[in-house]
């Protein structure tokens, strides 16, 4: 932390680095690393003006290539890719030389996208390529092996690499560009997505840069290691970026990932505030105002957003969300088409739509669309966890358990998984295999109280009576600690088991004190009456032995126990 | 993955959440090679050929057709080999239209032949309608993609062109291979080419893979065509296949390009079961029906049921997956639940799918289930199920077989289900029932009649149309029939032809493959029988771990041979006394037998002749309750030495006298020798008490002689030394010298050449 905070005691250096990428970056149509770069830069102090960095630092070269240079960009800014490259062709500046290598990379792009709309036939459409792929590596792979690469062009063959699947190379190349240009955000990103697994970024060897704790942060992140990532973002933010937009939008999506609601709300909120325009992230947004069924709020998103740019992915997913919560399946599912529509690769939208079909029990598109999303990407747990889901409706259980399954390898730590495991195993008559998957969704931590609930009954249907009574103890305990009284009917039911049980155990104490915190509860009720009457019965006829228990029975009748069952534990035999 | 997000782009037609993979419901497009085929159709058309070269031609016409594109070297010289004078008129055809410009193509699809005028290209023909769907297709393209045709025309014949050598060279495979053309085509110098071999092995190869010109691209029919056909091997000749690896890699290839294709899923899944992958045949297998179920649903009206149906049958398939893999807790419950759903939607065809996989199960759970079968059997019949009904009876007959029913009942039922099966030509299940009456009658001990057999299932052609030029022979039945086969040649001692034998089902049934596991096994008893025969116990015994990896039984009986014959007896016994227990709890009457027979064999060593009696009439009992009479004359050849250990060789005798008969008829060559050599022993035993001795020695004489050229056969070295031994005393007591001094040379001889002590001859049978 202390190494940190000195790095980062120099906001007026590092606001400076960020003024001079920025510019480096307009000039080479990196527009992206420019936007995050300035939205960096704007969170931080403005700089009086004499110590703003020169705005040029022009080389003999630069000189040389100014006016072709100057025109190709003007015509790369109007995504005439082709004709900016034929005019930088000769230039030998190596600003120059980048944007002649990104137009002839931008083009092949370009030009692939339009291909495979019309492609000859189906089965070719797989194959087109960016064919400029190849050649741009080998040109870029020989300047590289002579050293004459500088970031920018690093970054650029880091692309051209990944492109063509080769990223054990592809990494290195990152690796090497934020060495030699560290403040170039885009590097960073993309060796984000290339960095699979925690073993994968340990062995990276990366510069020390302040750059490199955002870097962190945000692959902390991306790789579900939330508390890790949360603690970078607040140190940043300690460190003086407390005014950034990028920061907020990314603790409230860790903040989403992790399912801690209210928090990411209300960072939401603060970001809405600060950046009323923004588009990105409101689909995260939105998916959290559906979960807490927030219906004006997300209608006055969708709203809002409608009016900014109708036709972004995000707008969609959030309308899509709004009319989900509305029960119009059929327009969610039309919004999140729409969605796939203008970016296939969007990977939330499929399983949305699987949702939506789930929801109007078009079963078999709710498969298609899951199929869909895991085909983009095969670990995403939602669409297997809603292929299981699917089939657990057309009441195929251990057909789903391979679903499930798939669903809890990706997030070992989700309870929800392990009770819908553990809930199949159970229709499969597997008890033995259930009871594990409950206790263990309990000891990750369960999101829904559900667990313990489902264990006691399975315990109870076992006749492990001793076991079933701890379980139920435990799920007491967890349902008050945790301050709000959700589900009633089924403390009462917990309430009530205890109550018998420990009246058959003989411990009467124990079993008046549940009787009585039964008839709390208007469905049991009764039932602790009875059972009040039956203990009082059992206890006229033995003769209660010593004033002593008289006592400690009063003390636990008082009001203010009665708020905490807690101390119920002590007590199990 | 990229190329998955590609493909998406292309989905305007996206209805109701499915992605149609057909656009424009067009299954032909149009490509270079195409192209050539229709160059080639034209060329037929209009020139004048000799009409022995056209009918060459004819026959060509609908392998190409079909057939995945091939590279224009592959395709010229396809042609050539039928008429060079046509192939040298196409190639010039599209070496115009390449060169020239794209109103050449544009000309050329305006010249083609009306489908009307011709009789060969009428309307309705093969190659009329292909016509007429390339010209339809080709009227489809918008200008971009007729350029973009034209150009990878070009490109398709000037990669001809640059390496003409190309196509003489080599085979038509299914996979051309020039990949590495355009990667080294102009643009790219010479520095490059050294850059790229300095590259790791990896790195080009995974640039080959990227090629798109390594695969010619599959059209929808192509892709169909080439997933039955490597279906239809795998199921008949799965040597014939491609390669797994080879196949996955080409599967893999055609889901880059089309995700959409969801038997190239199932394919993927019967190709990992063959290399025994459980991880991704399960993922295959659920992805194919997740596929499926949305095919299912589209095309019919009744929407619902249609993907009801394979939603059961995905179960279904879930359960024999695990079944396959031997995990039978997960198939149970994996066919409950195919059974629930079946039972809910009132399937009764898949119901009784699954109740023959119920009974199947559970007897590969090992517990009766024959009642579950007799059911399965009367609802096949009642639903008109030939197949499952005759499956059912057959599975009877074989619980029927090691229960002990009586032989002809086993031979009616499968007489008439054979008559089932050739009413329905259910190829399939005449092979299992020729294969079941092989094992019956091998069972039966009546070993000419399992060879005819045999002879009979090998030599059948089967009654499925030959496709590919595959005839069905990798089933279980013919591994078994061929197991048997060299069973019975190496109980006749003829081991040459066993080698053959065993060399053909190497070939047929590679280890890998899932019926291997039979002649596996079958090989090493036959090992182990050989070097038992010979003494060789040190040989034997590494055999026995082998044989227990494949058999657990068989394992233990094996390695309780070999200690007996270690004289480890104490072991032997305690492994003897194991193996009934086991036995009698799975009740596997053969095993029994052969283990009281080892159990009595072990007394004799302890000459103790009395205790082994009640043991041997046991094992008669048995045999002949269950109708084995091999065993059951093997059985009495032990009695009759025991009588004649404890001194009543007459009756000894007498009772020999009723196993000789079928041992001779059926029995392998050792029993036989045995067989002759007990008998000898009894005369010799007789010689003292009869009035006739000296004739009864001459008989014994000749039966020892008999029972020489049997041993001398087997090579079996010890036992032949007993008879000579035998034979000498016997001329010694005639008073033949001159005979008695050639036995006793050659069992000299043959004493130096075994080293080790002769064992006392009366202990041993």
């Amino acid at each position: 932390m202390a190494a940190l905070c000195s790095e980062f005691g120099d906001l007026v250096q590092i606001k400076k680095q960020l003024i001079s990428v920025i510019l480096l970056c307009k000039e080479r149509g990196l527009v992206h690393s420019v936007k995050w770069a300035s939205e960096l830069a704007f969170a931080l102090d403005p700089l009086p003006k004499d110590e703003l960095p020169p705005s040029h630092l022009v080389s003999e070269e630069d000189v040389q290539d100014l006016d072709a240079f100057a025109l190709a960009k003007s015509y790369f800014d109007l995504k005439e890719y082709d004709r900016a490259a034929y005019f930088l062709r000769g230039c030998h500046s190596k600003k120059a030389y980048f944007l002649y290598m990104y137009s002839r990379y931008l083009s092949g792009e370009k030009k692939k996208d339009d291909e495979t709309v019309d492609s000859l036939g189906p089965l070719e459409k797989g194959q087109v390529r960016n064919e400029a792929l190849r050649e741009l590596r080998v040109e870029l792979s020989k300047k590289h092996r002579a050293g004459e690469l500088d970031g920018f062009t690093l970054y650029l063959y880091g692309v051209v690499l990944r492109k063509l699947d080769l990223l054990k190379e592809a990494v290195e190349v990152f690796v090497e560009a934020t060495h030699t240009l560290p403040l170039h955000w885009g590097a960073w990103l993309e060796l984000c997505n290339l960095v699979t697994n925690i073993e994968m970024l340990k062995s990276l060897s990366l510069p020390s840069c302040w750059i490199k704790d955002f870097f962190m942060a945000h692959i902390y992140t991306e790789l579900q290691m939330i508390p890790g990532a949360l603690q970078k973002y607040q140190s940043l933010i300690e460190a003086g970026f407390s005014k950034s937009t990028y920061i907020i939008s990314q603790i409230a999506v860790a903040y989403h990932n992790i399912r801690d609601i209210d928090q990411a709300l209300a960072l939401f909120n603060e970001l809405r505030e600060q950046d009323p325009y923004r588009i990105e992230n409101m689909d995260t947004f939105s998916n959290l105002l559906y979960v807490k069924s927030m219906k004006p709020e997300l209608s006055y998103l969708a709203h809002n957003l409608v009016e900014i740019d109708k036709y972004r992915v995000e707008t969609c997913c959030v309308i899509g969300n709004y009319y989900s919560l509305r029960s119009q399946h059929e327009k969610a599912a039309l919004y999140f088409q729409r969605a796939l529509k203008l970016n296939p690769r969007c990977l939330g939208a499929w399983t949305l739509m699987g949702h939506e079909y789930m929801e109007m029990k078009n079963t078999s598109a709710a498969i298609q669309a899951y199929r869909h999303a895991i085909e983009v990407n095969k670990r995403d747990y939602r669409a297997w966890y809603g292929l299981g889901q699917t089939y657990e409706i057309l009441k195929m259980p251990f057909y789903c358990l391979y679903y499930y399954r798939k669903a809890h390898q990706l997030r070992p730590n989700d309870s929800r998984m392990l009770v819908a495991l553990g809930e199949c195993y159970e229709k499969l008559s597997q008890q033995v295999e259930a009871k594990k998957c409950y206790w263990r969704a309990f000891s990750v931590g369960d999101v829904e109280k559900m667990a313990l609930l489902k264990l006691a009954k399975l315990q109870e249907q076992l006749t492990e009576t001793d076991e079933a009574a701890q379980s139920y103890i435990i799920y007491i305990q967890e349902i008050f600690s945790c301050g709000e009284q959700l589900e009633h009917v089924e403390v009462s039911t917990a309430l009530r088991y205890l109550g018998q049980y420990y009246f058959k155990n003989k411990l009467y104490d124990e079993a008046s004190l549940c009787a009585q915190r039964c008839c709390d509860y208007n469905d049991a009720r009764e039932e602790g009456k009875a059972l009040l009457r039956q203990i009082s019965q059992v206890r006229d006829q033995t003769e209660t032995p010593s004033g002593e228990l008289f006592v400690s029975l009063s003390d636990n009748n008082t009001p203010i126990k009665r708020v905490s069952p807690l101390n119920l534990s002590s007590f199990t035999p | 993955m990229a190329s998955v997000h590609e493909s998406l782009y292309f989905n305007p037609m996206m209805t109701n959440g499915v992605v149609h993979a057909n656009v424009f419901g067009i299954k032909d497009w149009v490509t270079p090679y195409k192209i050539s085929v229709l160059a080639l159709l034209y060329e037929m058309t209009t020139s004048k050929i000799a009409l022995q070269e056209k009918r060459r031609l004819n026959k060509l016409i609908l392998p190409l057709q079909q057939g995945p594109d091939l590279t224009l070297g592959q395709f010229l010289k396809t042609v050539e080999d039928c008429c060079p004078q046509t192939a040298f008129a196409v190639k010039i055809r599209l070496n115009e239209m390449a060169d020239g410009e794209l109103k050449d193509m544009e000309f050329f699809f305006t010249t083609l032949p009306n489908p009307t005028f011709d009789s060969e290209a009428y309307k309705t023909s093969v190659v009329g309608l292909f016509i007429r769907h390339m010209l339809l297709a080709y009227n489809k393209l918008s200008f971009s993609q007729v350029y973009k045709l034209y150009k990878s025309l070009q490109h398709y014949c000037h990669v001809y062109d640059t390496k003409p050598g190309d196509g003489q060279m080599e085979v038509p495979t299914f996979v051309g291979d020039e990949s590495d053309m355009d990667l080294t085509s102009t643009e790219v110098t010479i520095g490059d080419k050294m850059e790229r071999e300095l590259d790791s092995p990896l790195l080009v190869s995974e640039l080959r893979n990227e090629d798109p010109v390594s695969r010619g691209p599959l059209s929808q029919k192509q892709a169909e065509y080439f997933l039955a056909k490597q279906a239809y091997l795998l199921k008949n000749d799965d040597n014939k296949a491609l390669r797994p690896a080879a196949l996955q890699e080409e599967l893999n290839n055609m889901l880059k390009f089309n995700p959409d294709f969801a038997e190239a899923h199932y394919l993927n899944y019967l190709n990992s079961m063959r290399v025994q992958d459980i991880y991704i045949s399960t993922h295959s297998l659920l992805h194919y029906f997740d596929r499926l179920i949305l095919s299912g649903s589209e095309g019919k009206s009744n929407g619902d049921e249609g993907y009801g149906r394979s939603l059961r049958y995905a179960a279904l398939n879930l359960a024999s997956l695990h079944c396959r893999f031997g995990h039978y807790q997960l198939a149970d419950l994996a066919l409950q639940e195919a059974i629930r759903i079946a039972q809910e939607s009132n399937d009764h065809v898949c119901l009784q799918h699954c109740l023959s996989w119920l009974y199947t199960l559970e007897q590969m759970k090992g517990s009766d289930s024959s009642v579950l079968t007799e059911d399965s059997v009367k609802m096949a019949a009642h639903f008109c199920l030939p197949y499952l009904a005759s499956l059912g009876i057959q599975s009877l007959v074989q619980q029927g077989a090691v229960q002990g029913k009586s032989a002809h009942e086993l031979m009616d039922a499968l007489k008439d289900t054979d008559i089932l099966h050739w009413k329905h030509s259910l190829s399939e299940l005449i092979e299992i029932s020729l294969a079941q009456t092989i094992s019956i009658w091998r069972m039966y001990g009546k070993s000419t009649m399992a060879q005819q057999q045999a002879q009979l299932l090998l030599n059948m052609s089967s009654l499925e149309p030959v496709n590919f030029g595959v005839t069905q022979n990798n089933t279980e039945a013919f591994a078994v029939a061929l197991c048997h086969l060299a069973e019975l040649h190496a109980e006749q001692g003829l081991y040459g032809g066993t080698t053959e034998i065993f060399k053909h089902l190497k070939e047929q049934f590679p280890p890998h493959t899932q019926h291997a596991k039979l002649w596996m096994l079958c090989d090493l008893k036959i090992q182990f029988e050989k070097h038992m025969n010979d003494g060789k116990y040190h040989l034997a015994q590494p055999l026995v771990p082998a044989i227990r990896a494949q058999n657990k039984t068989e394992g233990l009986y094996r390695k309780a041979q070999v200690l007996k014959s270690l004289s480890r007896t104490t072991e032997a016994y305690r492994i003897l006394q194991k193996l009934q227990v086991h036995c009698e709890k799975t009740r596997c009457t053969e095993t029994i037998i052969r283990v009281l027979l080892s159990t009595a064999e072990l007394h004799w060593e302890s000459s103790d002749f009395s205790t082994g009696l009640p043991l041997l009439l046991q094992a008669l009992t048995l045999s002949r309750k269950h109708h084995l009479q091999a065993l059951a004359s093997r059985t009495l050849l032990h009695l009759a030495f025991t009588q004649l250990m404890l001194g009543v060789p007459e009756q000894a005798l007498s009772v020999l006298h009723e196993a000789l008969e079928p041992i001779l008829a059926h029995g392998g060559i050792m029993d036989k020798g045995r067989a002759l050599m007990l008998a000898a022993r009894c005369q010799m035993a007789l010689v003292a008490t009869r009035p006739n001795g000296r004739e009864q020695a001459a008989v014994a004489i000749h039966t020892l002689d008999e029972a020489a050229s049997y041993f001398s056969t087997l090579n079996c070295k010890e036992r032949l030394r007993d008879v000579r031994y035998l034979q000498a005393r016997l001329h010694g007591s005639l008073g033949q010298t001159a005979q008695r001094n050639r036995c006793a040379m050659l069992f000299h001889l043959l004493d130096r050449e075994l080293q080790t002590p002769r064992a006392p001859t009366d202990m041993r049978l």
